[in-house]
């Protein structure tokens, strides 16, 4: 088993060739000794297991149980134990205490205590070792250092029910961009290790071929995903022939903008300029459906760049560009951004979404309730499984108070809540600030800023006193304030010392600085916050698991039981929570006690800070009359304020009015719950896992739109996020709620916030679907609907929010699938699977590249006698004739898959734009791969945003039988069974993309030809396979005098002034973009096929891994749609609606038909295509403008050269 | 259908029996149609609660059903592609070629009995797509005979001569001639897509008739 790098290097070395080899020798003697024993060790202790199997400790000092313990325990249950420490194959170091230096050397491992295994071996299974991290700097608020590592370490990445607060998001949530990179690399490393026989830690744990089996397979991704070495070049190329390509006009106008940017700005920028409006949406799609990709499900590409293409649009769209308009994250450059602070064209960036959540501070904390909730779920699994939990501070609080007083017991919660959280934990580390006012917030200077264009904060700030102070009905204090140069950056929070100077959270920073000159900011500080609300959790843990998580800073714990068990005070138990809290995180939690949450939470007020309260049952009435409304949950401003103008301003004067006029004046149960809460009464039970009414993603920061288009990709972007989001939390919704904040008439262009969104109004549409969803594409297209009926301005809209509710768990697979339907079938399909080989599953032979086909018949004549057939020897008829090879047409078009594996760069904003403070804040990793975006960008300036549209596969070569000899003469004997390992897992060649055989590295390429012609093949085919694919054409070229033709007469009409609006077929479009007339909506099947294997490169120690079931869940072709359109009779009113509405087609829009005609060639639904055909024909023939025929003609001869191309025949039209 | 448990249910073989019923059905209807035979060799029959017309002459039937016999484990291993009713002039030229593409599935899932309804639904709406497709074809030349042609995916061939599945009825490759059609139209005449497969029927028409 233990046949590995080791030995081979020490027998090569005659001698011991220096310390390393002496070492290596020892150590492997040591493993194969171990080795030895475990099967012994295993007779002698009847109970084994091999729950530690791909785990390899390294025991560090002292440890109980010791360090022999250890070893036995570790050969019992399958592990590996080294005795000295290699950082590649040890997964774990085991220790209880150890030195700084040590520490900082061991930083990135994994450092567990004793009782991992312990526990573990107690469970009967691998516990995630987070909870038992010895030391808590390691636990990263970044994927990529657990993932790198993942191989070696199932529980963490295997089991994604397991909460591993590792990963700032849970698995389900496409990983990002940046981890992907790392991952790549990290697995290209691995291979190569592979490939030098040197086998690595797992393929040695596991010895089996199910790693082999990966680890092969791995190759074609590993090269297609590892953009770096070979990005420029490619990008280049592709945009070569992207030129070529069917989008004429983009082509043409990106010559014209690039002549006259290049007149206005350095040549750089005016190239990035260009690429902004043109490349973009080539390159988007690539780049979104990469990070799609990642992400197994079926999911469409998300709007792509909605950097509007149509060709009225393009002088405008210069004009912009050469002004203010270039500000995108992906693309500025740092000379012009910061000239131009003001824009930032959100819509044209998708993507942009992900990022800002992805880098937003807030919906970075926001999640980590989900996963303390998870967390303390975990916990109780985790004793449920133990039968019976070790609550360390209970057992110790149970010996303090060995002398109890039981007294009567009813219920008791406790409501712990970290004091102004975020500056106890900014300020731990600097005692110096303790005791001042400290306020956290990301503007760390005076608080003045220069005030920029367009901006008004006075009238602003008018506004919004104004509104106080209708809610409020407190007068204006009257300061004048000099609110132009103050810093609008919002306080996040701030030391109790600051509030006493009226500072509050939230405040600006510049206003807060005016009531507090002394008032000191600490940066954003994540990791710590982390770090600090994990150990409050794991303190209170350490008592009980009945917690309900609120938020990464409070918590709820039901203290009933525990009370009675123990039978100490909840006085007592809340002093020791506090001081054990105050222990470990150098913070201090004010609890708050009492018989339910309402009265707990409000004791906690009380409490504050750094105090506690237990508000006797007997007490809540005098307490409670004296509390303000505002202090009930659920009593909001609005309601306040409500509450207010009836009178009432403490729950003693709402204890007045009875519950009917309650449940008038706010809604039946609004009244009651009031009712209730007022009086201190309220049932709801610490739950700690809490049902999700609503899933939705909200953006109201740097929304500038100035086109339709823009919105529509934004919405279909949040859809997407909306979708990840649904899909992370299991729930499907039927209610969707399209919610936007418009600039109210009036308020200034440009708020006084940098990309704030200023005085708004808010507007909410919803619609109710007929059934749950949780595709982003269908939730897109129902927002967008709302959107047009809303009928906004977009330049005026400042925030954009999407909700779906009316929830349902999605019974779907969590590896996302399919629908539920596709579960039925599995077992199935699982049974029948062994039959074949992995790679040759019925539908990756339906899909698979090449298709070789054959012609039989049988022949029978009208006099019903049997012509004899000729003789026929077995050998001749596999023979294939040439020219019947037109089945190698039959290959769907499946463009551009390879593009997307090309650009793995993140979006990222310039650094002009990023505030430097925030950017400090985040964790390390995050910032690395900001910076590293940026320093990638300015390597390959001209590069980085290119990719076009990819030329199109085999379908669009000309048939023949040249094309025929070459596609047959591809080597594809399916499951002929090799020698060498490796080759074993080699894909059938007629499955490997030759675009992504292109793509990869030269190295690997030529890898992977040897291991081809080691299966009996020729390299000659891979090249000739490579130069077919540079040579073919994308199909609209063949049209393209047509094209041309249609375009100089476009041009000439379209000098009229007179301008048409959008064209329906652009407005229903999610993201309309001429670029999304590549087809490319759809992820292709091989690509997916890739990414599931990819996704578990980083865990190939799974056993549960099977192959051949990840390729039979594989997704269907999406139904090809028109502007997101697919049922006839939805495609009819479209078609409809842009003949009769529109006098002159515009090529885009055409395109797109063209396109999703195309589509349904490939879909094989050829009825539809007819029905579409000829209803367009009637209606286009019939239009009065002639050029509406000769749209038609455009249609029909493209369509026709694509029916031609795939039957051989073409569409009869009458 | 329903005493089988969902152990005993070979997907594959499943499709594969529905699959080749229709085929049997449809070739029947297409020669009545497209009157290769004389109308009195047909009788009215019910299938998919729709009229069809079914020849009763015994050896037709018997090739017909030979033919399809060994059609069956192709289209069980997902290794047909096309199955083609070929309708040839005198000249044994191809003058229309009703080409049944069957693609695998867009999703694999037997789910219930409803499903089979719903199968059925469709493939009767094919049926009476064929029924009526003279509307949209031109008469053939009188004399015309029929052929059958099966496209495989890649190497079943191979396959097949091994396993031969009725020992007295072999394949042989098709003639050029017979597969290729100048001038041809297409005529898109159905398409279907279930839970458990996928097929579209369309008619390629040679231009010139006669």
């Amino acid at each position: 088993m233990s046949r590995d790098g080791w030995r081979k290097k020490a027998s090569e070395d005659d001698g011991w060739g220096g310390r390393g080899g002496y070492m290596a020798a020892k150590i492997s003697k040591l493993e194969e000794q171990f080795q030895k024993d475990a099967p012994r060790e295993k007779q002698k202790d009847g109970m084994s297991s091999c729950i530690f199997s791909g785990v390899a400790i390294y025991v560090n000092g002292y440890t109980d149980p010791s360090a022999d313990e250890l070893r036995r325990l570790m050969m019992l249950h399958g592990g590996q134990f080294h005795l000295y420490y290699t950082r590649s194959k040890t997964t774990h170091i085991i220790a209880t205490n150890l030195p700084n230096r040590k520490i900082q050397e061991l930083k990135g491992e994994k450092v567990v205590r004793p009782e991992w295994i312990t526990d573990s071996i107690k469970a009967g299974r691998q516990l995630s070792y987070v909870p038992y991290q010895l030391y808590t700097k390691q636990k990263g608020l970044n994927f990529t250092s657990v993932c790198a590592r993942g191989k070696q370490d199932p529980s963490s990445s295997h089991e994604p029910s397991k909460p591993d607060l590792n990963h700032p998001e849970s698995d389900s949530i496409k990983p990002q961009p940046s981890h992907t990179q790392t991952l790549s690399k990290e697995v290209l490393k691995s291979t190569h290790a592979n490939h030098k026989a040197n086998f690595t830690e797992r393929s040695k744990h596991q010895g089996s071929q199910d790693t082999l089996l990966t680890n092969g397979y791995v190759h074609p991704v590993n090269g297609a995903l590892k953009p770096q070495d070979s990005f420029a070049e490619l990008q280049l190329h592709v945009v070569d022939t992207g030129s070529h390509q069917s989008h004429l006009p983009q082509t043409e106008s990106r010559d014209r903008e690039e002549s006259s940017c290049s007149s206005a700005g350095s040549k750089a920028n005016s190239h990035q300029r260009s690429l902004i409006s043109t490349a973009s949406p080539a390159k988007q799609p690539g780049l979104h459906n990469m990070q799609k990709d990642l992400h197994p499900k079926p999911t469409f590409k998300p709007g792509t760049s909605a950097a509007p293409q149509k060709g009225n649009l393009h002088d405008q769209k210069r004009v912009r560009l050469n002004g203010s308009y270039h500000m995108t994250p992906n693309s500025s450059t740092l000379a012009d951004s910061s000239n131009q602070p003001g824009r930032s064209g959100q819509g044209a960036e998708a993507g942009i979404i992900s990022e800002f959540f992805s880098h937003s501070r807030l919906h970075h904390i926001s999640t980590w309730r989900n996963e303390f909730s998870e967390y303390v779920n975990s916990l109780q699994s985790r004793s449920r499984a133990a039968g019976g939990a070790v609550f360390s501070g209970k057992e110790k609080l149970k010996k303090l108070k060995a002398n109890c007083s039981s007294g009567v017991r009813q219920s008791c919660i406790l409501h712990v809540d970290m004091d102004c959280f975020f500056v106890s934990v900014g300020i731990r580390h600097r005692p110096d600030l303790k005791g001042k006012p400290v306020a956290v917030t990301s503007n760390r200077g005076p608080g003045r800023v220069a005030q920029r264009p367009g901006a008004n904060p006075q009238l602003e700030f008018q506004y919004y006193q104004r509104k106080q102070n209708q809610y409020r009905k407190v007068p204006s204090n009257g300061v004048d304030l000099d609110l132009a140069a103050l810093s609008m950056a919002e306080i996040a929070s701030c030391s109790y010392e600051a509030r006493q100077a009226d500072v509050r959270n939230g405040m600006f920073f510049g206003r807060a600085k005016q009531l507090c000159p002394d008032l000191q900011s600490v940066p954003y500080d994540f990791q710590a916050y982390k770090e600090v609300a994990l150990s409050m959790y794991e303190t209170l843990a350490s008592y009980t698991h009945n917690i309900e998580a609120l938020s990464c800073d409070e918590a709820l714990v039901d203290a009933t039981k525990l009370l009675v068990e123990l039978g100490v005070t909840p006085d007592d138990l809340a002093r020791a929570i506090r001081e054990d809290i105050k222990e470990k995180t150098g913070c201090s939690a004010s609890v708050g006690m009492s018989s339910n949450i309402l009265l707990a939470r409000m004791a906690t007020r009380k409490a504050k800070p750094n105090g506690q309260y237990f508000l006797r049952s007997e007490e809540v009435d005098d307490f409670i009359r004296d509390q303000p409304v505002s202090s009930l949950p659920g009593v909001g401003r609005s309601m306040s304020s409500k509450l207010t103008s009836l009178g009432v301003s403490t729950c003693g004067d709402l204890q007045q009015l009875s519950i009917s006029r309650l449940q008038r004046e706010f809604g039946p149960r609004t009244g009651q719950t009031l009712f209730r809460f007022c009086r201190g009464l309220d049932d709801r039970p610490v739950r700690s896992e809490k049902e999700r009414k609503s899933v939705s993603a909200e953006m109201n920061y740097n929304i500038r739109f100035t086109q339709v288009e823009e919105a529509e990709s934004f919405l279909t972007n949040l859809s997407m996020e909306v979708q990840k989001r649904m899909e992370g939390a299991g729930l499907r919704g039927r209610r969707i709620t399209l919610k936007v904040m418009m600039r109210k008439p009036g308020a200034p262009v440009e708020p006084a916030k940098y990309g704030g969104h200023g005085i708004c109004d808010n507007f909410a549409r919803s619609v109710l679907l007929a059934q749950p969803t949780d595709s982003g594409q269908l939730i897109a297209a129902e927002a967008i609907k709302l959107f047009y009926a809303m009928k906004l301005d977009v330049k005026d809209m400042r925030g954009v929010g999407l909700q779906v509710q009316q929830l349902e768990g999605s019974y779907a697979d969590p590896s996302g699938q399919g629908p539920s339907r596709g579960r039925s079938i599995k077992d199935l399909l699982l049974a029948k699977q062994p039959a074949h080989s992995p790679r040759k599953d019925p539908l990756a032979q339906g899909q698979s590249s090449v298709n070789r086909t054959e012609f039989f018949k049988s022949t029978f004549s009208s006099n019903q006698e049997r012509v004899t057939p000729p003789s026929s020897p077995p050998s001749t008829s596999s023979d294939p004739m040439p020219g019947t090879s037109k089945g190698g047409l039959h290959h769907p078009h499946t463009p551009n898959h390879v593009r997307t594996y090309l650009n793995v760069s993140i979006e990222v904003p310039s650094p002009s734009q990023v505030d430097q403070s925030v950017l400090e804040a985040l964790p390390v990793d995050i910032r690395k791969q900001v910076e590293q975006s940026w320093r990638h960008r300015e390597e390959q300036p001209s590069t980085s945003s290119h990719l076009s549209t990819p030329p199109r596969t085999s379908s669009s070569l000309p048939p023949g039988p040249s094309l025929g000899t070459l596609v047959l003469q591809l080597p594809d004997q399916p499951g002929q069974p090799c020698t060498t390992g490796i080759i074993l897992e080699l894909p059938d060649f007629s499955q490997v993309d030759p675009e992504v055989f292109a793509a990869l590295p030269r190295e690997l390429q030529e890898e992977l030809c040897s291991a081809y012609r080691n299966k009996g093949n020729a390299q000659a085919h891979a090249q000739a396979q490579g130069s077919a694919v540079e040579q073919k054409n994308p199909f609209p070229q063949l049209k393209q005098p047509a094209v041309g033709k249609l375009k100089r007469r476009y041009k000439k009409r379209n000098a009229s002034p007179a301008k048409k609006g959008p064209s329906p077929l652009k407005k229903l479009f999610p993201g309309n973009s001429p670029a999304k007339s590549s087809p490319s909506k759809t992820l292709p099947l091989p690509l997916k096929h890739r990414l599931i294997h990819f996704k578990y490169i980083g865990c190939p120690s799974s056993p549960s891994i099977d192959v051949p079931e990840t390729l039979s869940k594989l997704n269907p072709r999406p139904v090809p749609t028109l502007a997101g359109a697919y049922e006839f009779s939805d495609i009819r009113t479209l078609l409809r609606e842009w003949v009769t509405t529109i006098s002159e087609p515009m090529e885009e829009d055409i395109l797109q038909v063209v396109k999703y005609c195309t589509e349904l060639v490939e879909d094989k639904d050829l009825e539809k295509l007819y029905l579409v055909i000829k209803y367009m024909k009637r209606l286009m023939q019939q239009s009065s403008e002639s050029v509406w025929s000769m749209a038609f003609d455009f249609v029909l001869d493209n369509v026709q050269v694509v029916v031609q191309q795939t039957y051989g025949s073409t569409l009869k039209i009458t | 259908m329903a005493t089988l448990t969902r152990q005993d249910l070979n997907f594959g073989q499943v499709a594969a029996d529905i699959l080749c019923e229709f085929l049997e059905v449809a070739i029947h209807l297409i020669l009545y149609v497209r009157e290769i035979y004389p109308s009195g060799i047909f009788q009215k029959r019910k299938k998919y609660s729709v009229p069809v017309q079914m020849s009763c002459h015994p050896e037709l039937n018997q090739y017909i059903q030979d033919t399809l016999h060994c059609v069956k484990p192709l289209i069980e291993k997902n290794e047909a592609e096309k199955v083609v009713v070929v309708i040839m002039d005198k000249e044994h030229h191809p003058v229309e070629r009703f080409v049944f593409e069957i693609s695998p599935p867009p999703l694999l899932s037997i789910s219930s009995e409803t499903l089979l309804s719903h199968v059925e639904q469709l493939l009767r709406a094919m049926i009476l797509k064929i029924s009526v497709c003279d509307a949209v074809l031109d008469n053939n030349p009188p004399g015309c005979t029929f052929t059958v042609l099966v496209h495989t995916r890649e190497a079943a061939t191979r396959n097949m001569e091994k396993v031969q599945v009725i020992k007295d009825f072999p394949w042989i490759v098709a003639d050029e001639q017979d597969v290729h059609m100048e001038e041809a139209k297409l005529i898109p005449l159905k398409t279907m897509t279930s839970d458990i497969l996928k097929m579209q029927l369309y008619v390629e028409e040679r231009t010139q008739k006669t």
